[in-house]
This record gives structure tokens, sequence and C-alpha cells, in this order.
């Protein structure tokens, strides 16, 4: 680590007598965090400003999005909860009014302390095994940005079920994150932009949700000449600020990708693949015999591969061997290791390569056959495949940091409906296969890994690549074997017993299969006790009850919850199931200090890293109180105090508070404010981050904002880490999962589990084309309808206002999301529209068989004519000013149900619909 | 002599509103009032459409409509190109909205708060700002201009002296600058691209450069 | 192809505006009217005086319109370039001097209230053609037709007053035939421009389709008028008045649609879509290469 900050931020904040200027943070998405500064006229935060001292570090130039300057409004918004509040109405339920009448925070305090107490005398878990404690917070991890020393509090408690999903798995790339960390610990994926010439995005709405940084990286890459294809089936910005918009059916983009696969084996010259990055940093040489395991070395059980210059296998690290890439082989003695273990020795085994199998499993793919799939012109998809390898540069290198590192500036990106749900593995598949097949796979202007989460450090991806088995990267999957297989659950989504390649680490539960909790709740599977639900829900910046798919049960699910303690900041739909509301001071109200830069999710490329505080702009108001002294004073009331202060010791608040050269441990015996946790956690951070003499306490970050030192732009690639430990990347074939599906089949069916069999049919070595659109269909079937009646596909989109920032009730973001096309309405083809009789600006219904939502009509030209598209999660009952909208919401008519589930947990904002005017209302404006 | 410029590189933008809020909060206007606003429009049938996110506002033109119908003499313009309105002249009687050929100008007949009759605190501590009953528009930030150039810096480059939509503007795509200092922000990126201005064929000679491609005209 | 803000209502000058307008096109028209009527010898004081009345009236709506009418006075800050100014100025001669000739009859202030009228009428045809944002307005051909429209209507009014001569029938019959063939220009000129799909839109709403029956009604009414004027006078006169309302109220209605209705803002259109990248990206190389 530098000894020294490569940037000394200038002091940010400003008195200028009645006028300061507050340095923070906004994080409400998680394609920040980004800094920015607080404007605060005679004690009221007036609005809000960059960073401008951060131009220098910060990607996008120390800007905030547009969500950002809602935060002024969302701090005086006359809607908020300002008193703790108790529920006087037993009954919950949409329809129930919950009757809260405000209470002293003692009382609330002391009443959620008392539960606590009891549960802890009673044991942390129940009898079926389950946390009797359960929290849900919201999109992306944000939250944790702002709810102060909670996490220290969590700890100390022990056991909690993350496992009430608020959207994550249908609302995420979820696919993206478990495949993506497994074979190049991408938690989230992207192009490395600042380098790439070619990108191929499959709806990936980068310039809606890809954050400031990402914006601007994108838009110096368009200046710069950069040719993106957007395919999706409706023209987002993203499309539009794209070179060229490709509609594709939605849900076909797996048949695009294995046709642009097909087209690159079969239609190029081999020559035209990087050779080199194949042979050496993948399996691709690993010889697979006929029964779908790799060949392995009796010896050693080492993978083999045929080696060209003694013409016979050798383990894969043999020094000095020249693996043959393609082709098949007899060797004459080998082992395969299959499920559970098990070790079939082979002789005269014939074999293939991992490529050739891979190219045998691609052959059926052509563009031909994928333009009747896709309703894509087959010469387009030949085209761009083209284009793609054209633009690669294989041989080329350039130089980074003084290191010269492959130079393959194509990339292929992926989007939330892509990235989720049926079909999403094979297009995460496909998509890294695309990258590896022209070595453009975490190299520069290739597709790249952002960080992790379910590996660790979350700080610095590269250092959790460890050395695993077969040359690969250590994996960390959930035991699949007859001992390790966890038959009964340890939470409520069942994480651990049904999706291996989650792993156990503390982000984990959270993205499992969290809808399973909700819906296990009401009706749980035969095979398993029926879970108990959590005696105390926490909740905190997390609306289920909109945010999740078909949100009508959702909300009757969590009626169901026994006591439910809602951080509140207005009233809303699933607080309103709450039994006690607690006011926390919020985004320009309260302290915290949070990591910056180096590689975040999305687009967040720093070449600096450190810190960054939010300091208190304005007092709390009313009776909000900073989340940091909530969690002091739960902790203390429910006797972990002791516990809460060895958390806040041991890092739980961003930073170990003792290290190499430094002590700012907390005494654990008491209870400490606001002001001295936080200048501890400064003190250690920066003492971390630049070494003790660079300790910064509370006051230096009050006035100068963040801390940052270097991060070596070398640190954004995993290849050369990849290199200097010699690994290859788990690809082309999926051995391990194979192996791990089967083992999990096994285990299910040894417990007379069948309900997940559809899921285990994704466990394959080589992904292979289903009919992904078809499982819709059915699903409608299921639902006893006919498909016929609901001939449209919806699905949904975001825009930038809204994006995962909670921010529904704030009018701001209404008015300026009106300027954009589609905004609370329903974006439909104008030619449907047409033929369906209905004109701009009627209110039409759109209908599933679970349900109907209804919304303006707005007509355009981007968009297939078989698609509507409903922008942002509205359908809003309760949160003050955005029940009086009027949006529709795609999530009301979403189906929930293990049929659409894929084998990670994940489902996709897609189901067919019909689309009718509602001709009392016709007209409106 | 100083000609203040706004210039939109329109292959940048990605119609986020961030300059939309950012002006909005800025300069305190009204629920409704959005003297920058960022219009989203497309061209073309299924499936060869276009779309385009065209950032707009006052162009403040060298030869304004508004200026010329203005019967209270209100709208002037400066020597630097602004176009102003003088809030103790104005009559309020939306000629000059009516004029504008580009949809700049608002007004409202009473104040108007963000979540109802009440204005919060913080639009009660701008209300000053807040006019009702008069034109109102994209003033180029002129008084942080001004008093940005007064403490030697230099408007499109210095942020104390840069128009509030400039600097929030996420994607790089707005621009300001004194078109006639070849030294300046928005010389180099009228001379290297090719621009255009909306409504040319007005003859207002509107000071907002739209860039569309690289080259030169 | 859709263009979603293309174009929008002006929300600005509602019915108050149109009253100007209305009333001050009629009162013009009328006061203009009265002084023909006065050089033949017809009576014209009545008309003199309600001319007036409109142009006040109008003036009057127009001041409860605006968002500071205290300061109304400052409408006369701008002669050099806003016809909003000259008509103030205009009406601010017109009206002392339409009230001298109204109670002296003296031919001079007759006439001079007739030019003033016809300046204000001008003046009025001027601002609506100056409102450069509103293609409806600013087309060339509403000139003629607000200046048509007025006459059309004050010798409407004129002939509603009771005082139908064959004359009086005759010169109503040629404002409207003017107003006519003006309305006729104006629209083939308006949808020209391509610039005002939604005004032409807004005129084949049923409200405008009544105010044009009303317009051509009016007009086969004089005829019928004047045809019956030597056989059956009291009929002709009955005819004639109700010619008069038609042709007056004719145009008020489409005036009324033309300022709150049929206006909306210049659609948006920019001339060249952006390049955004695919570009010659082989032209560039990474700096650190």
């Amino acid at each position: 680590m530098s000894s020294a900050p490569l940037r000394e931020s200038p002091p940010q904040a400003a008195d200028n007598g009645a006028i300061r200027a507050v340095p923070s943070y906004c994080y409400n998405c998680v394609a920040g965090p980004d800094l920015m500064t607080v404007r605060v006229e005679n004690g009221v935060a007036t609005r809000i400003e960059p960073c401008h001292a951060a131009a220098a570090i910060h990607p996008g130039l120390g800007r905030v999005c547009v969500k950002a300057f809602g935060l002024v409004q969302k701090t005086y918004n006359p809607h908020r909860v300002l008193t703790p509040m108790r529920r006087t109405n037993p009954r919950k339920g949409r329809d129930e009014d919950p009757g809260f009448v405000p209470i002293s925070w003692d009382e609330a305090l002391d009443t959620i302390a008392a539960r606590l107490q009891d549960i802890r005398a009673r044991g942390l878990v129940d009898e079926a095994g389950l946390p009797r404690v359960a929290a849900t917070f919201g999109h992306g991890g944000t939250p944790q940005s702002y709810m102060g020393t909670f996490p220290a509090f969590l700890s100390a408690w022990g056991p909690i079920d993350y496992s009430f999903g608020s959207g994550q798995g249908v609302k995420c790339v979820h696919s993206e994150h478990l495949y993506g960390e497994f074979w190049h610990r991408g938690f989230t994926v992207c192009a490395d932009t600042v380098h790439t010439r070619y990108v191929i995005s499959c709806g990936s709405n980068v310039e809606v949700s890809g954050g400031v940084c990402a914006v601007r990286r994108h838009a110096d890459a368009r200046i710069r000449g950069v040719k993106r294809v957007q395919i999706e089936p409706h023209l987002s910005p993203t499309a539009a600020c794209s070179a060229e918009w490709v509609p594709i059916k939605p849900k076909t983009d797996p048949a695009f990708l294995l046709a642009l696969v097909h087209t690159l084996l079969f239609e190029h010259e081999r020559s035209a693949l990087d050779l080199p990055f194949l042979r050496d940093r993948t399996a691709a040489p690993y010889l697979v015999a006929a029964n779908g395991y790799y060949l392995r070395d009796p010896a050693t059980g080492k993978p083999l591969l045929w080696d060209e210059t003694s013409g016979g296998a050798v383990p894969f690290d043999t020094p000095g061997a020249h693996p043959a890439l393609e082709g098949r082989y007899t060797v004459a003695t080998a082992v395969t290791r299959g499920p559970d273990n098990e070790i079939s020795p082979l002789e005269a085994a014939s074999a293939r390569t991992a490529l050739t199998a891979m190219a045998d499993a691609m052959q059926s793919y052509t563009a031909d056959w994928a333009a009747g799939v896709c309703d894509i012109p087959a010469g387009t998809i030949r085209r761009i495949a083209a284009e793609f390898l054209d633009n690669a540069c294989i041989g080329a290198t350039i130089n980074i940091d003084g290191e010269t590192l492959p130079f393959r500036p194509v990339a292929v990106t992926l989007g939330k409906t892509v990235n989720n749900g049926w079909g999403a593995y094979e297009c995460c598949w496909a998509r890294t296969m695309l990258a590896t097949l022209v070595g453009a796979l975490e190299v520069p202007g290739g597709t790249l890994g952002t960080t992790v989460r379910l590996n660790r450090p979350h700080e610095n991806r590269l250092l959790s690549v460890k050395p695993g088995e077969d040359g690969f990267m250590a994996a960390h999957f959930n035991a699949t074997d007859r001992n390790g297989w966890m038959a009964q659950p340890s939470g409520r989504n069942a994480h651990r017993t049904l999706v291996p390649i989650l792993g156990n680490s503390p982000w984990a539960q959270a993205l499992g299969p969290t809808h399973l909790a909700w819906m296990f709740s009401r009706a749980a599977p035969t095979e398993w006790p029926t879970p108990n639900l959590p005696e105390i829900w926490f909740a905190f910046r997390t609306n289920p009850a909109i945010s999740f798919w078909d949100t009508a049960e959702i909300g009757r699910a969590m009626a169901r919850m026994p006591f439910i303690v809602a951080f509140a900041y207005t009233f809303d739909e699933t607080n309103h199931m709450a039994d006690i509301l607690l006011p926390d001071a919020t985004d320009l109200e309260s302290t915290q200090l949070i990591r910056i830069g180096g590689t975040k999710f999305v687009e967040q490329h720093w070449a600096h890293h450190g810190v960054a505080l939010r300091a208190p702009a304005v007092a709390p108001q009313g009776e909000a109180r900073d989340f940091t002294w909530i969690s002091t004073e739960l902790a203390r009331r429910a006797g972990l105090l002791e516990r809460y202060n060895a958390a806040l010791n041991r890092g739980a608040a961003g930073a170990p508070l003792k290290g190499e050269g430094y002590d700012f441990s907390l005494a654990t015996d008491r209870a400490h404010d606001v002001d001295t946790i936080w200048n501890a956690v400064c003190q250690a951070a920066t003492a971390e981050l630049g070494g003790t003499a660079e300790a910064r306490d509370l006051d230096w970050f009050k006035q100068h904002g963040h801390y940052v030192v270097p991060f070596k732009r070398e640190d954004w690639y995993l290849y050369p880490t990849m290199v200097r430990l010699g690994l290859r990347f788990e690809l082309p074939y999926q051995e391990r999962l194979l192996r791990v599906g089967e083992e999990l089949g096994r285990r299910l069916h040894e417990h007379g589990i069948h309900w997940w069999d559809r899921q285990l049919d994704e466990y394959v070595a080589l992904p292979q084309w289903h009919d992904v659109p078809e499982r819709w269909v059915q699903a409608i079937r299921d639902l006893g309808a006919d498909p016929a009646d609901y001939p449209l596909w919806g699905i949904t989109t975001k825009v930038m206002p809204y994006t995962t920032g909670n921010n529904a009730g704030i009018p701001l973001m209404h008015e300026v999301s009106a300027n954009l096309r589609g905004h609370g309405a329903v974006v439909i083809n104008a030619a449907t529209a047409a033929r369906l009789g209905i004109a701009a600006g009627d209110r039409v219904e759109v209908r599933s068989p679970i349900g109907s939502t209804t919304g303006r009509a707005a007509l355009v030209q981007g968009c297939r004519p078989d698609t509507v598209v409903i922008p942002g999660q509205f359908d809003h009952w309760k949160t003050p000013f955005a029940k009086d909208l009027a949006f529709p919401s795609l999530n009301t008519v979403v189906p929930m149900s293990l049929a659409l589930t894929d084998a990670t947990g994940s489902g996709a904002d897609v189901v067919r619909v019909a689309v009718r005017k509602l001709r009392a209302e016709a007209g409106a404006p | 002599m100083t000609r203040y410029v706004m210039v939109a590189d329109l292959r940048r933008c990605v119609g986020c509103q961030t300059c939309t809020a950012a002006c909005k909060e800025g300069n305190g206007t009204p629920p409704g009032v959005q003297w920058r606003r960022v219009l989203d429009l497309e061209s073309g049938t299924y499936p060869d459409v276009r779309r385009v996110f065209v950032p707009v506002g006052c162009q403040h033109c060298a030869n304004p409509p508004c200026l010329e119908v203005c019967p209270s003499t209100a709208t002037r313009q400066r020597p630097d190109g602004i176009v102003t309105i003088d809030y103790d002249l104005c009559i309020g009687c939306s000629y000059c909205i009516m004029a504008c050929p580009y949809d700049a100008r608002s007004l409202i007949d009473r104040p108007l708060y963000a979540f109802g009759d009440e204005p919060t605190p913080a639009e009660a501590a701008r209300i000053r700002h807040q006019t009702s009953g008069v034109a109102t528009k994209c003033t180029f930030c002129a008084k942080r201009i001004d008093a940005g150039v007064a403490r030697g810096l230099v408007p499109g480059q210095d942020p104390e002296a840069t128009p509030l939509c400039v600097n929030s503007c996420i994607s790089g795509a707005l621009s300001f600058g004194d078109i006639d200092d070849p030294a300046g922000p928005v010389a180099d990126l009228l001379a290297e691209n090719q621009w255009f201005r909306m409504h040319e064929s007005e003859g207002t000679e509107p000071g907002f450069y739209y860039i569309w491609d690289k080259g030169t005209l | 192809m859709s263009q979603p803000i293309a174009s929008r209502r002006q929300s600005y000058w509602d019915l108050r505006a149109a009253g100007n307008f209305i009333g001050g096109g009629s009162g013009a028209g009328l006061l203009v009217m009265a002084a023909l009527a006065a050089f033949a010898g017809a009576p014209f004081r009545l008309a003199l005086a309600l001319g007036l009345a409109g142009v006040l009236l109008g003036l009057s709506l127009v001041w409860l319109e605006i968002g500071r009418p205290w300061r109304a006075l400052n409408v006369f800050f701008h002669p050099r370039t806003s016809w909003m100014t000259r008509e103030g100025i205009v009406a601010g001669l017109l009206l002392p001097v339409g009230l001298v000739a109204s109670l002296t009859a003296s031919a001079l202030a007759t006439a001079a209230t007739a030019l003033l009228a016809g300046g204000f009428l001008y003046c009025q045809a001027r601002i609506l053609r100056a409102a450069r944002g509103i293609p409806a307005w600013r087309q060339a051909e509403i000139v003629p037709l607000i200046l048509a429209t007025g006459f059309a209507e004050g010798s409407g009014l004129y002939l509603l007053a009771g005082t139908a001569t064959i004359a009086a029938i005759t010169c109503a019959l040629l404002a409207a035939l003017a107003r006519e063939a003006a309305w006729r220009a104006y629209r083939e000129g308006l949808a020209s421009t391509k610039l005002a799909q939604p005004s032409l839109a807004a005129f084949e709403s049923a409200s405008a389709r009544g105010t044009r029956a009303a317009q051509i009604t009016a007009m086969a009414v004089m005829v019928l008028a004047l045809a019956a004027a030597r056989f059956a006078p009291g009929a002709s006169a009955s005819l004639a008045a109700a010619a008069g309302a038609l042709a007056a109220g004719g145009g008020w209605g489409l005036k009324a649609v033309l300022i709150t209705r049929a206006a909306f803002t210049r659609p948006v259109a920019i001339p060249v879509m952006p390049m955004r990248g695919g570009g010659d990206v082989r032209a560039w190389r990474p700096s650190r290469s």
C-alpha cells in the first residue's frame, strides 16, 4: 500500500457565514458511490452539487446522477415518519388500517429489546434450525452505506435469516453474479469501456443504470468511435446511444449468443481465434471422456491433455507439454471422477478435447437457425460475429502501468432480463466464451469482472483468487456430497440446500432463491418441516411489497409476519404490515464512512481507492435518529453491547479499528456516541490505507470529505493474476457443474424431493438451447389460461431518476422523469396500438392470468410489435405521492412460480400479457 | 467581445435529466417550470428507428424574438449575449413565451410547491428565487458567471463560474464558454466537430450549439 | 413517426386573451363599419359606442390575464419593436378619439376613429404574426385573416344592431367573403409549413367546424337577406340580423379556437441525427499503447 495519498483532497467544507458546503456521498444505487456536496443555507439543505474537488480522482469527474438531486426533497418530505410508532391494530393486511400511534424511542427500543432478549433466552434458532430473527435490506447492498453500525449489531446478534427477498434474483443480473464470479471473479461484468472498440450489449441498459462513471466512460467511448450494438426488444436510452439497435424477441438471447459462438467456430478460420489464450489460460485442451467427465491421470487425479510433442496424454500442468487444442484421441489408461467421487478406470479411452466437445455442441446453432428463433436476420448475426472478431485485435498488446498485457478491445455485456431466469446460464456461458475464444476475458479492452461478493475480500477481487483444483481458481460451492449436503435448510430459502454454486459467504443467502422464503411461508414442501416465520423481521430501505414479482402474494405473505420492525422513511406498502416503525436519519442527516474507488459494481473503475464520509449536513428532522445511535441503543438494551463493540473493533463499520501500528479500538464495556465511533473508524481506515502517520480523524473528514491512495490500473484485470498463479479460467467445459448437478439430484431424490428436477436440467457441461420463451407460454397454461389470450410479451425497463432509488415518493423525480417517454405509462408499438384501437394517452389495462395493471399508453416506434414495456416499479397503494400517480407496474402481473425459477434460483421480469383499452377512461391526456 | 454560448454534444447525452434536476434545485424553480430540460425524441418507423435526447432551454439568441415582442422591455440582452428578464419590469403578459421558437419560457400565476400548498424548509429558504406572475427562463446562471468572473474565474472551466447544468452533466454533453475566446472551453469543440443550431432558418442566431459528429463543417 | 414532446398546446393565453382578440377585433371592425355608415349617412353612433365598448372589454379581459396587472402601464415601454406596445398606444388614442366621435359625431373624429380602429386591428394581427413560437399564429396569412375577421365580425354586429341596409348587408357579405378567402389562404399556408399538424387537427374539431359552419351560413343568409330586401324588407332585416349574429359569432368561435385550442408550440426538429459511435474506431489507439 502506498505510504501517502496521491491526492490530498482539498478542504471541501466551506462555511461562508449563513451558507455551508458539506461533503457527502450518494450510494442510492449499486452503480455508486459518487461524491457530492450539500449546500446548506441557514441550517437548511437547499441543494446538491457535484464534488468538484474529486474531479481528478472520480471517473465521473466528481458528479452525481439525477437521483442525488432528489435528496433535498427527500429530507424535507412532509410525509416522513418522524417519530417511532407502534401498531395498534393486530390484524394485518392491505385493507387493514395499522392504527400507528407515536411512541417514544425508549418505548420502541425497549419493546424490540425485550423481544430480542426473550429470543436469546429461548435460542437464536428455532426447532427447525431456522434463525428466529430475519432481516431484509434493499437494493444491491447499498442500504449498508446508510445503516451506520447496524452491521455490528447484526454481527453481535448471531444467526439471522436474510432469505426474504425484496427483488433479488428477478431484479438483478443474478446469473452473472453467480457464474461471473465463478468463472472470472465478476460479480458484475462490464466492458473495459475505456479501451474497447466493439461492444455487443444484450439488453444491458448501461446508460440508465450504469451510474455516473459508466455513463461518462461510454460517452467518451462513443466520441472515440466505439461501436456498440444493442440487442433488445425495445429502444432503450442505451439502444438510442448505440451505433445500432437490433430488436430481438424477448428471452431468445441465448440463441443469438450461441449462434455467435457457432459463427466464430465454424465460419471463420480457427487461426483467427486467440489459440494461445485458449491453450494456456483455459481448459480447452483438457480431454473429456465419453461419460462427460475429464480424463484424469490415475496417479494424481489431474485432468489430462494431449501433448503433441510426446504424442500422449499428460497431466495438464506438465512442464514443456504442447497441448492439442482440438481433436479426438485414445488414451491408454486414465480415470474419470464422477459424482460422489466415483472413480471410473478406463482403458483405451476415447476422448476429445474440451474445445472439440464444445464445437460439437455448438454445431447446430447456425445463424440461420437463430434467425428463426430470435427474429434477427441471419446476415446481421454473421456480420456482428465478424465485426467482433475483426475488432478483437488478436495478437496486439498494450502497456498498462508498465506491464505489457494483451489488448482485445471487444466485449459482450448482458442486461437484467437476459441475465436472470431461464436462459441466463446459457447467456452467461456464451458471453464468457465469446470473450474467451478471442482472448478478451479479463484483459484490456475486453470483458471484465468488477468486484466480488461471494468471495472475499470485497475490496480487492484479485486477492480472492486462490489456486484450486484442476488448475482452476478455488471455488467455494455448498457441499453436495452425501455427508456434507445440508438436507435441512439453514435458512428459509434453502440456498445452501438447493444452489451449490452460491457457497455460504455472508452475501450468499440473500442471493439464493429468495422468493422461496415467501412462497414456502405459505406452503412448504412436504419433505421439510414447515418453516416458522421469523419472530422478528427487520426491514430497511426495502419495499418488497412493490419491488418483487407477484407483489400481491408477497404482501399477503408479509402480513403473516408476527413482528416487523421497519426503519421507516414514509409509510409504504411494506411497513404497512409493521409492528414498530423507527425513523432513521436519512442521507443528509447522518454520519457514515464508506469505502470508495478501486473497482466496484457495474463500471466503477478508479485509479484510486479510499474512504469517504457522509457528514450530517442538517439536523435530523423530527425525532429521526442516526442509525449508529439506534444500533448502539439496540445493542445496549438487548444486552449485546460488549459483542457489538467487539464487532466494531473487528471492522463491522468498514475498517478494523486495530491494525499494524495503530489501535483505535473502542472500549467494549460502554456505549459510545456516534462521533466517537466514526472518529475511530476514520482514523483506522486512513491508517490502514496510508499508514499510521496518515490517520485522519472525523473532523478532518468533515472538512475534506474523502481520502484516497492510488489503485493500480493493472488491477482492473484478472489476467495478470491468473498468469502469475499459473491458473486457467474454468472454461469452456463445465465438468464441475455437471458433477455438482448430478450430486445435487441424487441428494434431492434420496430425500424424495422431485420438485427441483426442472432446475437440475440446467447442470450441463456445455449449454444447449432449450425453448426458453416457451417456458413463459407454458406458465400461462399452468395458470389454467389459454396462451392465445395473452399474445404479447410484457417486459420492464428502468429510468435513471428511479433506478433502484426507492424514491417514488419524491416529486422532483416524477417531474423530471416526465420528460422521458413512457414514464408511468405502458410503452407500446404504434402499429400494435393501432391494431388494438389504442391511441396515445388512452388508459390501457395490461393483464396476465394473475392480475392486471393499468396506465396510459405511450405509443412509440422503438418497440417490437409483440412486446409492451412498463418502465419502473410503481402500483403503489400506500406510499404518499406515489400512490396518487396511478402508474402501472409489471410486478403486479408477473407470476411467481417454481417453474419459472432457474437453477440459480432466479426468475425474470417477463410475462405474457393481453392489452386492452379501458373505454370508460379513454382519451385521458 | 465576449459571447457566452452553450454546447450540447448529442452524441453524449443520455437523457438522464440530471441537468434538469440540478437546474431546478439550483435555481429554485417551482414544480412544472424547467429552465433546462432534455427532450426525448424518436424518428423513423419500426424497425428503422432512432431516438435522440436533446437538451433545450433558452438559446440566448443574438436576435431574440422574445426581446422584440416584450412590451415592457423587461427582456434585455447583455453585451455578452445573455438574454435577461427584469422581474421588476415584467408585466407577465406571456407574449415572450409565445414568441420564443424554442418553448423556453415559463410563467406561473402563484407560488407552487413540491408537496402541495406549503413550502418545504428548502423551498422556503429559496422562496426569493421563486417568481410568480412574471416570465422566467434560463439565465445561463448569469449571477454565478458574474460572481465567478469577478473572482478571475473562467466560465465553463471553473465550476464556480459555470452554469449548474453544465457542472452537473454526467456524460459531458454540456459545455459552456465564451465562443470568442480561442483558448476557451468551447472554441475547439466547435472547430473540431460538426454542429447545428436549432431552427437556424429563423435567423435568431442562437447561442446554443448542438454537436452531432466529428469533423469540420 | 412519433415525436413524443414534439409540440405542446400553449396554456398561457386562455379565453381572456382570446377575449381581447374577440372584443378588439369585433370592436375595431364595428368602428370602421360605423365610420363607413357615417359617411354613407346611415346610423352610426350606437355602433361607435358598441365598437369602443368591444375594444375596451377586450383590453379589460387581457388586463385580467396578465401576471402583474398593476404594472400594466409598463406595456407602453417598447414601441420600437413590440406590437403589443403599439397596440396599447393605438388603443390609448382610439378610446378618447372614439369617445369624442361618438359624443360629437364629428366627421374628423369619426374618420380618425376608423383609422385608429384599423390600426388597432392591424396591431392585433401583427401581435399574432410576431408570436414565432406558435406556428398557427406566426403564419403570414394570419394578418389578412385577423383583419378580415375583424371586419366580418364588425359588419355582422352592425347588421345585428338593426341597421340592415342593402349597403350594410353588402358590406358584411364582402367582409365575410374576404374572411372566407383569408381563411382558405391561411389554412393552405399553414398546411404547407408542415409545422402545424396539431393546429390543423384542432381546426377539424367539432367546435371549430361549428364556427366555420356559422360563418358559411352567415354568408348564405346574407345573400337571402339581400334577395329579400326588395320584396320583404322586414324579413330581410331579420335575416340580416341573424346573418350578422352568425358572422360575428363564427368569428368569435374561430378566434377562441385559434388562441386557446389550436395554439401549439413549434415542434422541435433537429436536422440531423447524432453519430453515436461506430465511426472509424480503427483510427483510435489507446494512449497507453
